[in-house]
C-alpha cells in the first residue's frame, strides 16, 4: 500500500487528535504514572484507530506497518513524535510492540493475535553497539576472529542479562541472537526465561524494567541466509533508532510548550522571566534542539532501505545529546518547581535520558560509526 | 581466572619500558624528584589538608558508609509520606548523626562538636569536606543533614553571642543527645525565588511574608515554599518584611515550629533528594517574641546574602560528592562488566571516558577546596562561581556515567540514575546557576565599571 505525503498528513492529524485527547489526557498527572490497565485500554483504542495492529502482515496503516516508501516513513515518524509529545512511555511501548510485529512479519513468525502489548522487542545485545563489529558485519566486511567472538558474546542471551524496558505484563520477547556467524532471531516466552524485575527505573514510568536471561535456550531460532539476516537486522536497528529519536523529539515538543508557557507567566526580577536574556538563552537552546531533531527526522522520512544506518547512528548521537540538554533547560526555566514531579519537566528529562540509553545508548555509536566507515575493531 | 597484570593497551609495570618501577632505582636526586608513591586518589588528597580537617573527612566517610549507604535506596524508593511524618530509617540516621556531632559542627566544644584543632580553619572548609562525603553516599540524606546547618547559619552570622548561646546552644545539645532538633532556612516564597537571591529582583519584589508589630513581638503571615527539612524542623530562620515596607526591611525571625499559627501545608514529591522533605510553610498570625529577632530589624537581607555566600561553597561540594559517586560507580561497572570476554576497562574508549570523568571530578574538588580554604569571609563572587561551575560540571560527569553504563544506566540497581536525579537539584537551589552567574558579575561590578582599571582574573 502506497501512502502519499498528503495522505500521511491527514492520518497524522487523526493521530494528533488521539494523542492529545486520549493519551495526553490519560497521562496528564506526571507524578502518578498510569497503571497497566490504563495502558491496555489506551492500546485498545490505538488499535481501534488503526495505529496498532495485532496482525503481523501489512494489513492496515499502523505504526511500522509500512517502511518502504517516504509517505509511510513520514507517518511512522510523525505518529511517534505526536505520541511522544503526549507521553514518552506509552509511545515507547507502542513503538517496540509495533516493531516486534514488523520483525515477526518479516520472519513469518506468528505472534499472539489477542494481545496487543504481549510482545516486545530488543534490537541490540546486552551492552552498547558491539563496538565496530556489528557495523562491519552489516557492511559485509570480512570479520576477524575477535570480532566474531565479540558479536557472539554481545548477543549471548544466556551468559549476560539483557535489560528490557516494557509494559509490566509482556509475554514474549523478540530479540536477535548470534548463530552460525550471523544474526538469527528468537521469540522467547517469558515463562521460559529467567526474568528479574527491577526496581523503578529512571524514566518511562508507565513501563517496567527487567533483566532477562535465557539460561535454557529452548526458544526456537529463526535463522536466515546471510543477505536476509543483514537486511532485516539493519532495518530493525534503523527503525528502532529512528523511533526512539521521534519519541524523544515529541517529548521535547511538550517540554518546549511547558517552558514557553511558564516563562510567559512567571515574574521574577521585576518582569516576566521570558524577558531575561538568561531565560531567552535557555528557550533558544530548546528551540535549537527541536529544530535539529525536526531536520534530522525529516531527512529520515525515506524508504527504509534508502536510509544509511551510519547516518541514523550519527544523527542519534547529536540529536539525543541536544534533546537531553534541552529537556534540562526546560527544568531550569521552571526553577524549583521544575524539580517537582507534579509539574512535568523533570519527567521529560528522565524520559529523554532513558530514550538515549536504549538500543545500546549513544556512547558506543562512535565506534559503530568508525566500523561503518571501515575502521577495524 | 588470574587477575590481569596490566590494562590492555598498556605495558605491565615490570616491563623494561614501563618507567614507574624504575624511578626508585634512579640516583638519589633523580629518585627524590621523580619517584612517587601510588596511592588511592582520594587518599592522596589528605596531603592537601590540615590534620584536624583530614580526620573529620575520614570520620565523615566512615559515618556515611556505615549509616547513609545502607538506607539510601530504601529512602529513595519509599512512598511519599504525609507532611510531618519521618521515615523510621531517616529518623535513625538523624539521631545517630546528632550523637556523632554531624548536626553541631559549626561551633567547638563545649558548645558544639567541632574539634578544637579545627578552629584555625574556616568552618566552610570543614563543612565542604563533610558534605562531599555525605553526598557521595546519599543525596537525600546529605540534604536532610546539611539544610540544618543552613538554617542555623543566620544565628551564627548575627554575630550575637547571646543568640548563639540562647538559641544555637540548645539546638546543638539536643542533637548531641540523640534528640535531633533541626533548624530550617526559609527565604523562598511562592512569588519570590530568584528575587530573594539577588538584589535587582528583591528591589522590585512584593514581600509575601509580612511581620506586623504586636505587644511583645511580631505576628508573621504568609507562605514560604520548597523549604528543605521544613517538615521536620523544630525551629526555622524565617525572613519577613516589616508591614508596609519593602524587601529592604527584611528581618530574620527565629520561629518555633510548634507555635500556634505555624503549619506545614505540604511537602513536595521531588525528582530526587527524596530522603529530604521540601515543605511549604504557612504562617497565620504566628507570634515571634522580640528576643527571637535575629541580628536586628532590617538586617535580614544582609544576613540572607551572607548565609548564601557561606552555603554556596558546600553546595558546590555536593556536586563534587555526586560526581565522585558517579565516577566511582562507573569505574566499578567498567572493572566488572565484560563484553567480548574482556572487562570494559580494557577498552581504550572506556579508558578515555573514565579519565575525563576523573579529571572533571578532581578539578571541581580542587576548585571547592581552593575557595573553601580561604572562606573566612566567603566572597560572593568566589562562592557563586564555585557553586555554578562545580554543579554544572558535576551533572556532566553523572551523564557520562549513565552513558558509560548504556542500556544499564537507567536501572535503579546500578545507582547512577539516582545520583543523576540528586545532582540535578544542585543547579537549581541556593540560586539557580543563572542567578549565581549574575551574582558573580554583581560582586565584580566596581572593577568592571572602571574602564581604565586593569583587571586580573
Ligand atoms: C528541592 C528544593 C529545596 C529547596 N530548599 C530551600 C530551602 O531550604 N530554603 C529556601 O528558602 N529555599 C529553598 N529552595 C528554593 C530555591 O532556592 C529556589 O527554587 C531557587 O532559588 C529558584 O527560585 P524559583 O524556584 O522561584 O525559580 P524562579 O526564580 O522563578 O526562576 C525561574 C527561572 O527564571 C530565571 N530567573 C529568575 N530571575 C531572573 C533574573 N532576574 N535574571 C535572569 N534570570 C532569572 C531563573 O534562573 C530560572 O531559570 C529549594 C528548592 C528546591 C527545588
Amino acid at each position: 500500500m502506497i501512502v502519499e505525503r498528503e495522505d500521511s498528513a491527514l492520518l497524522l492529524a487523526e493521530v494528533d487528535r488521539f494523542a492529545r485527547e486520549r493519551v495526553a489526557a490519560a497521562t496528564a498527572r506526571a507524578e502518578t504514572p498510569i497503571g497497566a490497565a490504563v495502558l491496555e485500554q489506551l492500546s485498545q483504542e490505538a488499535a481501534a484507530l488503526g495505529l496498532l495492529s495485532t496482525a503481523t502482515g501489512e494489513s492496515g496503516f499502523g505504526i511500522w506497518e509500512h517502511v518502504d516508501h517516504a509517505g509511510a516513513m513520514a507517518f511512522n515518524i510523525g505518529a511517534l513524535t505526536q505520541l511522544g509529545r503526549a507521553n514518552a512511555g506509552v509511545a515507547f511501548a507502542w513503538h517496540r510492540t509495533a516493531l516486534a510485529r514488523w520483525v515477526a512479519g518479516q520472519l513469518a513468525l506468528e505472534l499472539d493475535a489477542a494481545s496487543l502489548l504481549g510482545t516486545t522487542l530488543v534490537s541490540t545485545g546486552h551492552y552498547g553497539l558491539a563496538r565496530t563489529s556489528v557495523a562491519r558485519w552489516l557492511k559485509s566486511a570480512a570479520l576477524h576472529g575477535d570480532e566474531v567472538a565479540l558479536l557472539a558474546d554481545w548477543l549471548d542471551r544466556g551468559a549476560h542479562a539483557t535489560v528490557v524496558v516494557a509494559p509490566h505484563a509482556w509475554r514474549t520477547l523478540l530479540w536477535p541472537v548470534w548463530s552460525d556467524g550471523r544474526i538469527a532471531w528468537q521469540l522467547a516466552h517469558r515463562d521460559r526465561l529467567d526474568v528479574q524485575p527491577c526496581r523503578a527505573q529512571h524514566g518511562l514510568d508507565e513501563l517496567a524494567a527487567f533483566q532477562v536471561r535465557d539460561s535454557s535456550s529452548t526458544a526456537e531460532l529463526k535463522r536466515l541466509d546471510d543477505a536476509a539476516s543483514r537486511l532485516i537486522y539493519g532495518r530493525t536497528l534503523k527503525m528502532d533508532m529512528i523511533g526512539l529519536l521521534a519519541i524523544a523529539a515529541g517529548a521535547l515538543v511538550r517540554g518546549q510548550e511547558l517552558a514557553t508557557d511558564y516563562a510567559a507567566i512567571r515574574t521574577q526580577g521585576g518582569k516576566i522571566i521570558a524577558g531575561h536574556p538568561a531565560v531567552q538563552r535557555m528557550l533558544g537552546d530548546i528551540e535549537i534542539a527541536r529544530h535539529h531533531a525536526d531536520v534530522a527526522l525529516a531527512s529520515l522520512a525515506r524508504p527504509i532501505d534508502d536510509i544509511d544506518a551510519g547516518a541514523v547512528a550519527a544523527t542519534r548521537v547529536s540529536a539525543h545529546a541536544l534533546l537531553c540538554d534541552a529537556a534540562n533547560q526546560v527544568v531550569q526555566v521552571h526553577g524549583g518547581i521544575g524539580y517537582m514531579c507534579e509539574a512535568g519537566p523533570e519527567k521529560i528529562v528522565r524520559d529523554q535520558n532513558m530514550l538515549k540509553l536504549q538500543a545500546g545508548g549513544t556512547r558506543e555509536a562512535h565506534a559503530f560509526l568508525a566500523g561503518w566507515i571501515g575502521a577495524f575493531a | 581466572m588470574s587477575a590481569p597484570t596490566h590494562l590492555e593497551g598498556h605495558l605491565p609495570a615490570d616491563h623494561p619500558l614501563s618507567p614507574r618501577r624504575q624511578y626508585r632505582d634512579l640516583p638519589l636526586i633523580g629518585r627524590s624528584l621523580a619517584n612517587y608513591p601510588v596511592k588511592d586518589l582520594w587518599e592522596t588528597d589528605f596531603a592537601r589538608l590540615p590534620g584536624p580537617l583530614a580526620r573529620q573527612r575520614r570520620r565523615a566517610r566512615a559515618f556515611a558508609e556505615q549509616h547513609l549507604v545502607p538506607v539510601a535506596d530504601e529512602l529513595d524508593l519509599a512512598a511519599h509520606l504525609p507532611a510531618g511524618e519521618c521515615h523510621p530509617a531517616a529518623l535513625e540516621v538523624l539521631r545517630e548523626a546528632g550523637r556523632q556531632g554531624w548536626l553541631s559542627y559549626f561551633l567547638p566544644r563545649p558548645l558544639g562538636s567541632m574539634p578544637w584543632r579545627a578552629l584555625p580553619y574556616p568552618p566552610i572548609w570543614q563543612c565542604s569536606l563533610i558534605v562531599e562525603e555525605f553526598s557521595r553516599a546519599c543525596g537525600g540524606l546529605m540534604l536532610l543533614l546539611s539544610a540544618h546547618h543552613l538554617g542555623a547559619m543566620p544565628l551564627l552570622l548575627s554575630g550575637n553571642v547571646r543568640n548563639i548561646l540562647r538559641h544555637l546552644g540548645p539546638v546543638y545539645r539536643s542533637c548531641e543527645r540523640g534528640d535531633p532538633h533541626l533548624v530550617a532556612f526559609a527565604i523562598t516564597e511562592p512569588g519570590a525565588g530568584s528575587d530573594v537571591e539577588e538584589g535587582e529582583g528583591a528591589a522590585r519584589a512584593h514581600p509575601g511574608v509580612v511581620a506586623t508589630s504586636t505587644t511583645g513581638g511580631w505576628l508573621l503571615n504568609g507562605r514560604k515554599c520548597f523549604i528543605s527539612g521544613g517538615d521536620l524542623a523544630r525551629t526555622a530562620t524565617v525572613f519577613a518584611a516589616l508591614e508596609g515596607e519593602g524587601m529592604e526591611s527584611w528581618t530574620c525571625f527565629y520561629v518555633d515550629c510548634a507555635a500556634p499559627g505555624f503549619r506545614v501545608a505540604r511537602t513536595e514529591l521531588k525528582m530526587g533528594m527524596r530522603a529530604s522533605g521540601a515543605a511549604e510553610l504557612e504562617f497565620t498570625d504566628l507570634f515571634v517574641p522580640h528576643d527571637r529577632v535575629i541580628g536586628g530589624l532590617r538586617r535580614g537581607w544582609a544576613i540572607n546574602r551572607a548565609t548564601l555566600n557561606a552555603s554556596r561553597i558546600p553546595v558546590a561540594a555536593m556536586g563534587v560528592g555526586f560526581a565522585r559517586a558517579a565516577t566511582e560507580t562507573a569505574l566499578d561497572f567498567a572493572k566488572r562488566y565484560t563484553l567480548g570476554g574482556r572487562a570494559l576497562i580494557h577498552y581504550q574508549d572506556v579508558q578515555l571516558h573514565l579519565a575525563t570523568m576523573v579529571a572533571e571530578t578532581r578539578a571541581i574538588r580542587s576548585l571547592v577546596w581552593q575557595e573553601a580554604r580561604g572562606a573566612w569571609q566567603p566572597r560572593q563572587l568566589n562562592a557563586s562561581m564555585c557553586k555554578f561551575h562545580a554543579t554544572d560540571r558535576a551533572q556532566v560527569v553523572c551523564e557520562m556515567a549513565m552513558d558509560l553504563l548504556a542500556d544499564h544506566g537507567g536501572l535503579h540497581e546500578r545507582k547512577v540514575e539516582k545520583i543523576f536525579r540528586d545532582v540535578r537539584l544542585t543547579r537549581i537551589f541556593e540560586g539557580t546557576n543563572q542567578i549565581n552567574r549574575l551574582s558573580l558579575m554583581e560582586d565584580w561590578q566596581d572593577q568592571l565599571l572602571d574602564v581604565d582599571q586593569h583587571m586580573g582574573v
